[in-house]
């Protein structure tokens, strides 16, 4: 993390807490990882702070869309946020990083270490988010991405000539293209009725939003792909974050770090009862695929040439990021 | 903060204001007296955000391809179609009205395009068939109805964006089918005991030669319902792609097939369009502005508590839903209604297990019912305009189907499955 | 005088062509996709729904001030219809002033919405194109629209409307018509 300046105060535990009060957003609703996240990250300030500080998390819609939660950040018009990369992908360019394919380990262990510890995130991302105003205290998963369809991805062959609906950006259409694969783009709202009626062929997310958003009842086949993984950053506005007080400062640090943890558990539990959700769901069964790893390989060698076409095409990136994470990466995968 | 906000509100509609003021400024006002400190750039953000959802494009293009209908010989070629079956049977002009506004209904997604295409011709056909004024207009008002319950209906599009992410609008446009054709088939009886009991003298009967001749006229505008239905439900496009193809579909008939509108034409009547999109978008807008301000206050929890209780049962929750919107949409423009009133109810609908396909189609009924009763539902004004009739005369014969309606809107809340059976 | 009627005139034909040509490139983005992917099985309008939105947000914002000129906002008037002229002409008057203001007000605000968005450099994410060029329409259409409602109160007092309340500039309020014409589709609210 950023500053450590207020290790010398040491009145954490039983010192004096301001009344304060925060609002905490989240993209998601009531029961889905980072709603439940939030509800945690309550409850520890609250019990850390005798009751003085209390946070009260936000349910996704409350307050506008994405975009406008990651503006009510910017803007002070909220303390903390939830917020993936994906949408503010828009204001830094870096956040597409997770979006690359078998970029980062397909090991979910691995990942979680690499978002918890590496450099290239946790410093160097850090400060490109806070040139705008937001400061991201944490990066974690919500679970690896599968891809649900009827054909059973198993091979980079098996998309070929396939519709996928994706969020839409140049880097999806090229890393899609590497298939053969073509990215249409489609309404969120509108996406369980295309894939019931084939408008399109298929589609990614992690399991336990799969299963909620009930995909699996109009797909045959769910492939636990672990291509990529969806990061969600624990954000805070910066000029709050810096102006708040030593020991607040230090309660807030502290129980980021504490939740890498927690959460990494919590959605282990959902993606698992997703998996176990949608196997039980035998009025609309579904068959899940699990890569073997020498099918991984297969795909990671059709999309390692996108890797380098956004360190060297995408605008507006930050090579030297790439490279220290890719590095970092490495290290942990042991190559 | 509420009662500021309503204060405002009301008070700037009642004068006359035009709706996107108050909209805008009430929320603005109650921003900058109880959250000084709150930057005024999250509001106007929410400008963008109101119109930014995909399924909103549905709105501009089927009202362009209504527009182009209009223009053309549509309504006129559906008219002779099935007047030629039906107008020899008791009430035949006046079940010949209910059903051209049933599907010209299921061409366009608003009740007041369907007032113009359908009402004026058909009003003189009544005139001479021997029909009170007020009795034609009153019929061919809640006729129009219709077009809000049968796919497309922008009453819809627009519930679904307030109600949020997993609201299928094709769900809500397949849903409204059977409530559709309940109220034809119910006005359709009361027109033919009411001609009975006013012994209106019966047309004459059409020979099938004739019936065959104005069939391979409507044949082409018929396949329209069909295409856009069909579309949707087989997956060749979405709703908002439907509304692109509705658009292509009109253009090809009337451009190149019936030669009714010449190319040069088509910009003109785009812009009609536009103009009205743009004065429906800014309430689109602005309705999001107000509703944010709404939940940024947790209004809306506050309100839900005050009226539904915590734990209300799902046909408590409809019957107040049916009442709060019946009576918003005999003020307000039904658009407004809905964004504004729907996110209110969501979170309460929810716990309460009601189905929200279900709930769209009561405030989508609901929404209609309004806006065509007195004393001051947008449709009856509509009417006003353009029969050039004074509104008395508009309102006089309404009561016995605005009764027909309030019962079949009983029926659709207890039977959830009038709106659910054909997506289940 | 000349000069400002020619002025008034262009940008009328240039709002009139914004609108129409707004409706009819969303048709062509909206078709021309479902047939690339129907017929084509290709991805290749992958800008269509960010061109539309654009398309939408420019309508909207560069028709308010249009509408206002037509009389075309939609209104509760079931009370303004039965009041007498007097008081039509004062309420249309109040009306188009406080609405005036309030546009330059919005106008304002808006501009600094716009100007934090310039500054956080957010493109959108099919076409990367900066977020901000769709947004800066918000302030120039509630500008116009200002200036439009200022025009609306003014020829209110103008002799050509003595017997006559004007909704907008082209608008004279149909209660004030001898004989009301037939009106057509495009003079109704949808
Ligand atoms: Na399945
Ligand atoms: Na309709």
């Amino acid at each position: 993390g950023g500053s450590d300046d207020g290790e010398s105060n040491g009145d954490t535990g039983n010192g004096e807490f301001e009344e304060q009060s925060w609002q905490f957003v989240t993209e998601e609703l009531q029961g889905e990882v980072q709603y439940e996240y939030a509800a945690e990250f309550a409850n520890r300030i609250s019990e850390k702070t005798d009751g003085a500080i209390t946070v009260e998390p936000l349910e996704f819609g409350a307050l506008g869309s994405e975009v406008d939660q990651a503006q009510l950040l910017q803007q002070g018009g909220v303390e903390l946020a939830v917020m993936s990369p994906g949408f503010t992908g828009n204001q830094v360019q870096d956040g597409q990083i997770f979006s690359l394919h078998y970029f980062f380990p397909s090991d979910q262990e691995q990942v979680q270490e690499v978002l918890t510890n590496s450099e290239a995130l946790n410093q160097d991302l850090r400060a490109k988010y806070e040139e705008h105003g937001i400061s991201p205290l944490s990066y974690w998963t919500e679970g690896a991405m599968a891809w649900s369809s009827n054909a059973g991805i198993e091979s980079p062959d098996d998309w070929s000539g396939l519709n996928i609906r994706v969020q839409e950006s140049p880097l999806m259409r090229e890393t899609y293209a590497a298939y053969g694969a073509t990215v249409q783009s489609l309404s969120w709202d509108e996406l369980y009725t295309a894939l019931d009626r084939g408008t399109v062929d298929a589609q990614e997310n992690p399991i336990f939003f799969i299963q909620s958003a009930s995909f699996h009842e109009v797909q045959n086949t769910v492939t636990v792909s672990n291509h990529n993984n969806y990061v969600a950053m624990t954000t805070v506005n910066t000029d709050w974050y810096n102006g708040l007080d030593d020991n607040v400062k230090e309660v807030v640090d502290e129980t980021v770090a504490e939740m890498q943890d927690w959460v990494f558990e919590e959605q282990t539990a959902q993606n698992q009862e997703g998996i176990n959700a949608i196997e039980a769901d035998t009025d609309n069964p579904t068959e899940i695929i699990e890569l073997t790893d020498e099918q991984i390989e297969e795909f990671r060698e059709v999309a390692e040439p996108v890797h380098q076409y956004y360190r060297d095409e995408v605008s507006d990136i930050d090579q030297d990021i790439f490279d220290k994470l890719q590095e970092e990466i490495a290290d942990v995968m042991g190559e | 903060m509420l009662a500021t906000l309503l204060s405002i509100m009301i008070v700037l509609l009642f004068l006359n204001f035009p709706m996107m003021i108050p909209l805008m400024l009430a929320p603005v006002v109650v921003m900058l007296i109880f959250n000084p400190n709150l930057n005024m750039d999250l509001l106007m953000g929410q400008l963008l955000t109101g119109i930014s959802s995909s399924v909103l494009l549905c709105v501009p293009l089927f009202i362009f391809a209504a527009d182009i209908m209009t223009s053309g010989k549509t309504s006129n070629r559906l008219l002779d179609f099935i007047g030629s079956f039906i107008g020899h049977i008791r009430g035949g002009y006046a079940v010949t009205t209910a059903a051209a506004c049933s599907v010209f209904g299921a061409i366009s997604g608003s009740t007041q395009a369907a007032v113009v295409a359908i009402g004026r011709p058909m009003r003189d056909r009544m005139l001479k068939a021997g029909y009170k004024d007020s009795s034609a207009i009153a019929l061919i008002i809640n006729a129009s109805d219709v077009a809000l319950l049968i796919p497309p209906s922008i009453g819809m599009i627009i519930y679904a964006l307030a109600a949020g992410s997993g609201v299928s609008v094709g769900d809500l446009f397949i849903a409204g089918i059977i409530p559709g054709i309940m109220v034809f088939l119910a006005f359709a009886i009361y027109s033919v005991i009411y001609a009975k009991a006013k012994d209106i003298p019966l047309a004459e009967r059409q020979g099938w030669g004739e019936r065959w001749k104005f069939f391979r006229k409507a044949l082409l505008p018929l396949a329209f319902p069909v295409i856009i239905v069909g579309g949707i439900y087989t997956g060749i496009f979405s709703p908002v792609e439907a509304s692109g193809i509705a658009v292509l579909y009109a253009f090809i008939l009337e451009v190149f097939i019936f030669r009714t509108i010449p190319l040069k034409k088509i910009p003109s009547i785009a812009l009609s369009t536009g103009l009205v999109t743009s004065a429906v978008f800014v309430l689109v807008a602005g309705g999001q502005l107000f509703s944010w301000v709404l939940g940024y206050a947790r209004i809306p929890q506050q309100i839900s508590e005050a009226v539904l209780g915590t734990d209300p049962s799902a046909i408590y929750v409809l019957i107040v839903v049916s009442i709060f919107f019946f009576i918003g949409c005999m003020f307000v423009d039904p658009i407004v209604v809905i964004l504004v009133l729907t996110p209110i109810f969501i979170p309460a609908a929810e716990t309460a297990g009601v189905d929200l396909i279900h709930l769209g189609i009561i405030i989508t009924f609901q929404a209609a019912l309004g806006s065509a009763t007195p004393p001051f539902g947008v449709d009856i004004f509509t009417a006003s305009a353009v029969f050039n009739k004074p509104y008395l005369e508009v309102i006089r014969s309404t009561p016995p189907y605005i009764l027909i309606l309030l019962l079949i809107g009983v029926l659709l809340i207890f039977f959830p499955q009038l709106s659910l059976v054909l997506i289940n | 005088m000349k000069i400002l009627q020619w002025v008034d005139k262009a940008f009328m034909k240039l709002e009139e062509f914004i609108l129409s040509f707004a409706i009819i490139l969303i048709s062509f983005m909206i078709i021309g996709n479902v047939i690339a992917r129907e017929v084509f099985n290709s991805g290749a309008f992958y800008f269509a729904y960010e061109v539309s939105q654009f398309a939408i947000v420019i309508a909207t914002f560069m028709g308010i001030a249009y509408a206002a000129r037509k009389g075309r906002h939609i209104s509760m008037s079931a009370f303004y219809d039965f009041a007498p002229f007097k008081v039509r002409k004062v309420m249309m008057i109040i009306i188009n002033f406080v609405a005036s203001i309030f546009m330059f007000i919005l106008a304002y605000f808006s501009y600094s919405f716009v100007m934090f968005e310039y500054n956080t450099g957010a493109v959108t994410t099919s076409l990367e194109l900066p977020r901000y060029l769709m947004g800066v329409f918000i302030p120039i259409g509630f500008l116009t629209a200002g200036i439009q409602y200022l025009r609306n109160t003014y020829i209110n007092f103008t002799a050509k409307a003595k017997d006559t309340v004007y909704i907008g500039i082209d608008a004279p309020d149909y209660n004030d018509q001898k004989k009301k014409q037939d009106i057509k589709l495009e003079d109704i609210n949808l």
